[in-house]
């Protein structure tokens, strides 16, 4: 297991540093100087330059790689926004903690939901229950992220106000408060990987339950629980590689989600960043992103290791 | 409630208190009669007037900081810390102000001469990086004669200097610069202006707030106790603000819904061509096929732009073919009649041309738009051209991407809606006559236009401008080194709450005179 653990920490590792660098490089290839956003249109080529040399924006590619790197390896240091001079590290650390909860929750919902549905959908397959959690899960994937969204405005809080239109209100200032800004934004975020995880939990034990060992396990005289309990454990392996992958791609649907519901997360500062060409602040949310996505998908590897440990011997 | 706190019970408390917050939060709004919020699309780089950021995000330095006289929200030229309008000397070169007493800025110091000429030479010393530095750069300097009485010098005549002063400057204490460093006028500009609103609060990403001005020194203003400057991108999400009381004032309403939204209960809207909001077709004359005249005026006759602004901008762009909107007092019909629609003229203007059996150029277009959207624009003339054998081909970008090439040069043509402080001569100056920085986007230059504008410059009155702005205009219609479609207007959607709230024609909400029933 230990073997596991540190050759996949390893390549997270250098992941991360090929992400890093990939990323500066895509960043400074995009036409034209993030100056003319800060300085305006009428900014004169000398002024253009002299905000360049100020931000070290002149050097070679590869130095201002190092330079950022140095930083943030050594120092946690993540430098500040070109265009409104914030300390990036007091952004991530005000934006973070938004986007991670919608996340993680909306995660959260979709994976317990997923798995109870999946597993219904498997054990009474061709029953009703199966072919509603199906028809669920059809829907699921083939409606964007920004429908329901848009749908939800318009039924919940324009006609209804039952839930505000948009924005996020911190849980210092209350908790019903707080759940009601979260609730849509969260269902929101969940639906499409809700639908994913059912049809994978569903498919996954199917399979699972129609294997030998199964039928052993039955004939052996286990109790039905016994049975299943065994079952979903083997099952998991598929869906928790996939839940991995899911979960960083929610990220990427919050840049969608934190639009629409107007919410100050990371993944809108990520968006805003990139309209006003602020490379570092880019830099520091996609570099954000990565960790987590790369942290996510090492958990869910140690994870299949211990539900299947023929993985960690393997590797070993 | 903490979130340690959050017991099972504490929860089944929160979930029982739900299906009542609504109710709450409804008698909530209703008691916080005292603050005003408003919902913009864009988001806001900086308060700092000599480097703003778009002209929605104006209404935070306009809040902020004032100047000498403004230019209001119907476009005329009002005295503001000045008593009255200045005196211009003959020779146009010396415009002499006298400041109201008793004014003082956010931090208790009195205002005075001294500061006004700390303000103007610290935008005009390159060393400050001003970006809109260079817009002024014809002031010379300022000489004070009192506490309250003050002459700002020119180098040569440039009366439009006064239009451009709401947008792209204010004033602030002396010395203030230095003793509090730019991050602070960037950032967090308290104590530093003398408007209506106290700057409270910036929250990236969210919103800017205000706190009233106890001490503002035009009586009974503001109104609200509190304004909130909210950032919503999402056109939806701003329209649900509004819908559900949420914010009380949107800029930019989406044009196809606002013939609608504005007529349903509880929601006023109103649009007002902007007085410098160009919708227009930038063209470059130094780059074939526009460098030739003849196959420029057959351009200009084979739009219908009518039909683009009736039908693509749903009204939103008030229809001209010159640089002036219809609605403003130097709009010249004559000009403006010399570019019909009129397919066989075009025709005709293309058989004088270069290019007798057409030609093709790169129609750019910016693929995330400001203020108005483009790109149906495009393919209309698109296929409006190919009428006269003409072929388009569309070029998407950002505009930030198209912007800095357009002012190299490097672009055939841009359809682009552009905003500007609303002056005649502004934008004319910078995209049309030499040495500007927007000259390259079109390499045009006229000896006449030139003489023009200078005898226009000299002038402070509406009357002795008009006849130079009138054959500026002619001029402009007979060459088209640019084909003008409209002016696009500002449009704002509110709450009947609101009242006094009038739409801004220089695009900017003004909320100064604006209170809540």
């Amino acid at each position: 297991m230990l073997v596991l653990i540190l050759r996949r920490a390893g390549f997270s590792l250098f992941s991360l540093l090929v992400v890093s660098l990939i990323l500066f490089a895509l960043t400074r290839s995009i036409p034209d100087s993030p100056a003319r956003i800060v300085l305006g249109d009428e900014a004169t080529e000398e002024q253009i330059a002299q905000f360049e040399a100020d931000h070290g924006l002149d050097r070679p590619v590869l130095v201002q790689y190092l330079a950022w790197l140095e930083r943030l390896v050594l120092h946690g240091d993540l430098g500040r926004s070109f265009t409104t001079r914030l300390d990036m590290n007091a952004q991530v650390t005000e934006t973070l903690p938004v986007t991670l909860e919608l996340v993680c929750i909306g995660f959260v919902v979709a994976l317990t939901i997923s798995l109870v549905l999946g597993t219904l959908s498997a054990l009474w397959r061709d029953s009703p229950v199966d072919y509603a959690a199906r028809l669920l899960a059809v829907l699921g994937v083939s409606i964007p992220g920004f429908w329901p969204a848009l749908v939800l405005v318009l039924a919940l809080t324009v006609e209804r106000d039952w839930f505000p239109p948009g924005g996020f209100v911190p849980l210092g200032e209350g908790l019903a408060e707080h759940l009601r800004s979260i609730a849509l934004p969260c269902l929101c975020l969940s639906v499409f990987y809700m639908a994913v995880l059912t049809r994978m939990t569903r498919s996954s034990l199917l399979e699972v339950l129609g294997q030998d060992y199964m039928r052993t396990a039955r004939a052996a005289g286990l109790s039905r629980p016994r049975v299943l309990l065994y079952g979903l454990r083997n099952a998991l392996v598929p869906v928790v590689t996939i839940a991995g992958v899911s979960f960083g791609h929610m990220f990427g649907l919050a840049l969608i989600i934190e639009r629409v519901f107007n919410i100050g997360g990371m993944s809108r500062a990520l968006l805003t960043a990139i309209q006003q060409r602020d490379y570092a602040l880019v830099q520091a949310v996609v570099m954000m992103f990565t960790i987590i996505f790369v942290v996510a998908n090492l958990i869910a590897d140690l994870l299949n290791a211990w539900l299947n440990p023929r993985l960690a011997a393997r590797a070993a | 409630m903490a979130f340690t706190d959050a017991t099972r019970r504490g929860l089944l408390r929160a979930g029982a208190s739900l299906p009542l917050s609504a109710a709450l939060i409804r008698e909530s709004r209703a008691q916080a009669g005292g603050t005003l919020t408003v919902a913009l699309p864009t988001t806001p780089t900086s308060c700092d007037p000599v480097n703003p950021p778009d002209h929605d995000w104006m209404i935070v330095t306009q809040n902020i900081f004032e100047n000498l006289v403004e230019y209001d929200i119907d476009g005329v030229l009002r005295p503001q810390l000045a008593k009255a309008l200045p005196t211009v000397s003959e020779d146009g070169l010396t415009y002499a102000f006298e400041l109201h007493e008793g004014i003082k800025f956010h931090n208790g110091q009195p205002l005075t001469s001294e500061d006004v000429k700390y303000s103007f030479e610290w935008m005009l010393d390159p060393a400050n990086k001003a970006a809109r530095g260079p817009t002024f750069n014809r002031l010379s300097h300022v000489e004070v004669d009192s506490p309250t009485k003050l002459r700002v010098i020119l180098k040569e005549p440039f009366s439009p200097w006064l239009t451009m002063l709401t947008k792209f400057m204010g004033i602030w204490p002396k010395g203030s610069r230095e003793q509090y460093g730019p991050d602070h006028f960037r950032r967090h500009p308290t104590g530093v202006g003398t408007g209506p609103g106290l700057f409270e609060e910036w929250k990236p990403n969210d919103y800017i707030s205000f706190r009233r001005n106890p001490n503002y020194w035009q009586p009974g203003k503001p109104a609200w106790e509190r304004l909130i400057i909210k950032q919503v991108p999402e056109d939806t999400s701003r329209v649900a603000y509004l819908l559900s009381s949420q914010a009380d004032i949107i800029s930019v309403p989406p044009p196809r819904d606002y013939a609608r939204l504005k007529t349903r209960r509880g929601i006023q809207g109103n649009a007002r061509a902007t007085l410098g909001g160009w919708s227009f077709i930038a063209l470059n004359n130094a780059r074939p096929p526009f460098d030739d005249v003849n196959f420029r005026r057959a351009i200009a006759h084979a739009i219908d732009r009518k039909t683009i602004n009736e039908r693509i901008y749903h009204g939103m762009v008030e229809t001209t073919a010159v640089p002036a909107p219809r609605s403003s007092w130097w709009f010249n019909p004559a000009a403006d009649a010399v570019l019909d629609y009129n397919l066989d003229k075009a025709r005709d203007y293309l058989k004088k041309s270069k290019y007798p059996n057409g030609a093709s150029f790169e129609l750019a277009c910016a693929s995330v738009p400001y203020l108005l959207d483009s790109r149906d624009a495009a393919i209309f003339l698109q296929s409006e051209l190919a009428k006269i054998g003409v072929e388009v081909k569309i070029r998407l970008a950002e505009q930030s991407v198209l912007s800095p090439m357009l002012s190299r040069g490097e672009l055939d043509a841009l359809v682009a809606n552009f905003m500007s402080p609303g002056d005649p001569t502004y934008m004319i100056m910078v995209y049309l006559t030499a040495g500007q920085f927007m000259s390259k986007s079109s390499s045009f230059t006229d000896a006449r236009l030139d003489e023009l504008m200078k005898l226009a410059f000299r002038e402070n009155e509406q009357e002795p401008m008009k006849p130079h702005l009138h054959e500026m205009q002619m001029l402009l219609a007979e060459k088209s080194p640019f084909i003008w479609l409209g002016f696009f207007s500002a449009a704002n959607l509110w709450r009947d709450r609101v009242k006094n709230f009038k739409v801004s024609t220089g695009q900017t909400v003004m909320v100064r005179d604006v209170s809540l029933g």
